[in-house]
């Protein structure tokens, strides 16, 4: 795992494709439900899309495949068959696999290339014609597949047998077909410097693929060669060579005995009755050295050209086989007695051969050599299954010695079983193939069980394979369903998603564990001073620096679940002020910085509409039209920035537009022609104070009402809601530069930080920290007062005094007259206006778990709620904008 | 110039490129009888090697790499040298 952008991207892919999965089925069950198939193609699409923000050649071209057929059926050119919708599904898996892989190691698995082709071409092949036409050589596959056979007769026999002795070696025989693009010596490919990279390289032919043109017309840089091989390299090491090309490779697996074909001059040569007779001798009793010492001395004294000599190459080849397969051995040994050409001579070990040379009817097999169920290493075209299953025939028909049957049986049983059990077979087999063992054991008789394995064989044999699956090697094959789920549900669980609430609660919660932790310093002190002992006081401190360093973490880990980053809201506004300038007219730039900044969810959701509002404003208000921005001086395309940070504990978001700005004194007329202030005040108003008035309610200098803003209610709602959020705002504009608005928020709502005063003679109060500017003492003799009304001077500005007893109705503490006293007075700032309260003392500031009232209690003003101390007392919290 | 064109032969020098194919084609038009030494090739370009299938001119010599001996030799037996 490496980028953020690659995590975003497996987490999105699997949510997508669990939905395409989903969608899959519903549609299966009603093939004409609209949503359905519009929700798999969107997924499916829009997982294209991203994938191809990365290098996963692999992966896109399966999932475009997939994206074309359900474009087909969406447009119902095509039926959505249940193969359909299961061939689609185990593209999804297959899908679903790769990104596992992207997770874990950043990599495809090897052989995706393969798979993907082959997967790809599965899908291709159910589209209609003008799809497939596109991509025909993808589309082609499966004729590939066969052709393919033809063309690996026609190789030199030399050829041939080289590449047979590998596959008797236990290498896979692949064809390759190779047919580059016309074009590709432009793009720098040299195809035949490929082919020299290949190991194990046999029988490599380059033709035209149409006939040559005239010299004199030949085209030099058009590319018409094919290339055609075989190879011994496993499939994987040749589609990594080919990744670049990988759609004009066609590659099979060649089915070993297809190899080999015995021809040669007839006349001329004893028939070798002798030899004949010997080999056959000899292959009965699987004497395999002897053969092969008799096989290469009478190769010598044979000229090459003769058919006796071809069928003496093969029959060496066969034998180079640590475990030579009996039956071609017969076979040849027959070629070599009857002298006739024989372009298959050899059959695959499939059912067909068993039944020309059944076990049963080979008495002559004497001492029993116990066949190894995997070590034929021939007869590859039927799938391992198959293998196992007529290895498993073979050695109940061998001669058995007395007794032996059982413990025998019980191999074979237990073989059988388990590869049933591997290959997901029906239950049915598993309790056929039970049931014949036990009738085995009962009669002391193997045909029971023989018949089964016959039944099968035959079925297995009847039935062609899929090209596609011949062609997969096993070794890189898909795993199977079971074995998928388990691994996607290891890998699913690495993103939870949780409901909201019940990250809301465990946050509650620690929130009470830091309140209670809090009580522990109260303990200490009691233990100390109650119970006189100081040692106690000291471990429960002691105690509580680990549990409050515990509930720290505790606390910022859950915090770091809540936050989000701010492009959860940025985002919308590219599109949206796109749409807005188009629609007046303008010419905007939109500039996002800091959009990874992050902040708790609920800040960043109570975020969205003031932001939308701001940015209205600006575009609507703050940029002027591109004439009028021209005649400024101004280039003709506006910005508006939008910009994201981190502050201390606050998170910044500042609109910033190079429109024309706020004109103080035009907002001064407004506001005195809305009544909001009086002429005398308005020629009091600096001018960063005339432009603060925009955000009083009812005020909006908006020439005429649009419907994009201007509806009267300007700023003051984004400012509540800004406040609502424990945020703040505050503008700056300079006329004709531009205007920025700067809102401030806390990171987080869950903890509120207050400053605790004391009034009303020992009750507890709390300030919300946000309001506080200063704490000040201010002796008594320099408060000032007018009537009933107190101020003091601070630093050369007046500052009204009101007593928070007053405020809040509770009997002011008399005061008689020593002048020498002071006053704790709390400098706060409510909406601009600074306010000194008095208070009868400073406590310390505090983080707290603000619960705002409930019930009957909701109703009652002044107060923002209440928080629990660690001494078990209420904090009541003061809300000054109610109070003031 | 990897290939040495004369009018009786060309011979090939050890690397044979992409852009030798034109110069190539050229010659064997003009000098149809013109055979080919490949003696000293070691790598030959897949275009070259497209003129030289196209024009089937007599092979001199075969080259002497390995790889190109292998599989030239029996594409320029078969076209009948």
């Amino acid at each position: 795992m490496s980028t953020p952008l690659l995590e975003r991207f497996v987490s999105e892919a699997r949510e997508l494709l669990q939905g395409a999965a989903s969608s899959l089925l519903v549609l299966e069950k009603n093939p004409h439900d609209e949503a359905a198939i519009n929700d798999v193609f969107r997924s499916v699409h829009t997982l294209k899309g991203s994938v191809g923000l990365f290098d996963y050649p692999a992966f896109t071209k399966l999932v475009h495949a997939g994206e074309d057929v359900l474009s087909s059926v969406r447009e119902g050119k095509l039926a959505l068959t249940s193969d359909l919708v299961d061939t689609l599904l185990d593209s999804l898996d297959q899908v679903s696999a790769w990104v596992d892989d992207i997770d874990g190691s950043g990599v495809l698995s090897q052989g995706a290339d393969g798979i993907s082709k082959e997967m790809t071409a599965r899908l291709r092949a159910v589209l209609p014609l003008e799809f497939g036409a596109e991509k025909t050589p993808v589309a082609e596959v499966h004729t590939a597949d066969l052709t393919a056979v033809d063309w690996v007769q026609s190789l030199p026999e030399a050829e041939r047998l080289a590449a047979f002795t590998a596959a008797m070696n236990g290498a896979e025989i692949q064809a390759i077909e190779y047919q580059p693009l016309e074009d590709c010596f432009f793009n720098g490919e040299d195809p035949f410097i490929l082919f020299r990279q290949i190991e194990a390289l046999y029988g490599l032919t380059i033709e035209p693929s149409e006939p040559w043109a005239e010299l004199g017309v030949l085209d030099p840089y058009r590319c018409i060669l094919r290339f055609r091989a075989l190879s011994a390299a496993p499939p994987p090491e040749i589609e990594t060579l080919f990744r670049y090309v990988l759609e004009q490779v066609r590659m099979a697996q060649v089915p070993v005995h297809s190899l080999a074909s015995v021809s040669g001059d007839l006349n001329g040569g004893p028939v070798y009755g002798d030899f004949v007779e010997e080999a056959r001798r000899l292959a009965a009793a699987h004497n395999w050295p002897a053969l092969r010492l008799a096989v290469g001395a009478l190769l010598q004294l044979t000229a090459p050209g003769l058919l006796l000599a071809s069928a003496l190459r093969w029959l060496e080849a066969v034998l180079s086989s640590p475990q030579p397969n009996a039956v071609w051995v017969d076979a040849l040994i027959g070629c070599i007695e009857k002298g006739e050409v024989n372009l298959q001579p050899l059959t695959s070990t499939t059912p067909q051969a068993a039944a020309t040379k059944p076990p049963e009817s080979q008495p002559a097999v004497a001492p029993p050599i116990p066949e190894p169920p995997l070590q034929t290493g021939l007869g590859a075209l039927p799938p391992m299954f198959a293998r196992i299953l007529e290895s498993q025939r073979q050695i109940l028909g061998l001669p058995i010695p007395e007794g032996g049957l059982i413990t025998r049986l019980d191999a074979v049983a237990q073989t059988v079983s388990n590869l049933l059990a591997a290959e997901r077979r029906r239950a049915a087999d598993s309790t056929a193939w039970t049931e014949a063992v036990d009738l085995a054991v009962a009669q002391n008789d193997a045909s029971p069980v023989l018949d089964l394995l016959d039944r099968w064989l035959q079925t297995a044999g009847d039935q062609p394979l899929p090209a596609a699956q011949i062609a997969t090697d096993p070794a890189r094959s898909r795993p199977e369903a079971g074995e998928h789920l388990a691994q996607e549900i290891k890998q699913a669980s690495r993103i939870l998603k949780v409901d909201q609430a019940k990250v809301d609660t465990l946050m509650n919660l620690i929130g009470e564990l830091v309140v209670s932790k809090n009580s522990l310093p109260f303990l200490a002190k009691r233990a100390e001073e109650v119970h006189g002992s100081r040692e106690m006081s000291r471990e429960i401190k002691d105690l509580h620096a680990v549990i409050d360093r515990l509930a720290q973490e505790m606390q910022s880990a859950i915090m770091a679940v809540r936050m989000l980053p701010v492009s959860e809201v940025f985002d919308r506004f590219p599109r949206l002020v796109r749409d807005v300038a188009r629609k007046l007219g303008k010419h905007i730039d939109l500039v996002v910085e800091g959009a990874d900044t992050a902040a708790d969810k609920n800040i960043i959701e109570s975020l969205g509409d003031p932001l939308l509002h701001i940015v209205r404003n600006s575009i609507d208000h703050g940029i002027e039209s591109p004439e009028e921005r021209s005649a400024a001086g101004k280039p003709a395309q506006a910005t508006v920035l939008l910009r994201a940070f981190q502050d201390s504990d606050q998170v910044v978001i500042e609109i910033t537009d190079d429109g024309k700005g706020i004109d103080p004194e035009k907002i001064k007329a407004s506001a005195l022609s809305k009544g909001v202030i009086d002429a005398e005040r308005a020629a009091r108003l600096s001018d960063q104070d005339a432009i603060n008035l925009v955000f009083t309610a009812g005020f909006s200098t908006a020439a005429k009402v649009s419907d994009l803003s201007g509806r009267g209610v300007g700023m003051d709602v984004v400012v509540n809601a800004v406040e609502k959020a424990g945020g703040s705002v505050s503008i700056s504009s300079i006329k004709g530069e531009g205007t920025t608005v700067r809102l401030s928020l806390p990171l987080s709502m869950a903890v509120t930080r207050v400053m605790v005063v004391e009034a009303g003679g020992g009750m507890l109060l709390g300030i919300p920290m946000e309001h506080i500017s200063e704490t000040v003492r201010v002796h008594r003799d320099n408060v000032q007062r007018f009537k009933q009304s107190e101020a003091f001077v601070l630093r050369e500005a007046i500052v009204p005094m009101i007593r928070l007893d007053n405020l809040l109705g509770i009997p002011a503490t008399q005061w008689f007259g020593d002048g020498n006293e002071e006053d704790a007075v709390l400098v706060v700032r409510i909406g601009g206006n600074v306010v000194g309260l008095v208070v009868d003392h400073f406590r310390e500031g505090m983080d707290i778990i603000l619960k705002p009232f409930d019930g009957i209690l909701s109703g009652i003003q002044g107060y923002s709620g209440s928080a629990l101390l660690g001494d078990g007392r209420v904090l009541l919290v003061l809300n000054l904008k109610e109070l003031l | 110039m990897p290939f040495k064109l004369t009018k009786s032969t060309v011979t090939a020098e050890e690397n044979c490129t992409v852009e030798d194919a034109m110069p190539l084609l050229e010659h064997l038009i003009a000098h149809p009888a013109a055979k080919i030494d490949l003696r000293r090739c070691t790598s030959l370009h897949s275009a070259v090697l497209q003129v030289l299938l196209a024009a089937q001119p007599k092979a001199v010599a075969l080259p002497h790499e390995t790889f190109l001996a292998r599989w030239m030799g029996p594409l320029f037996a078969k076209a009948g040298r």
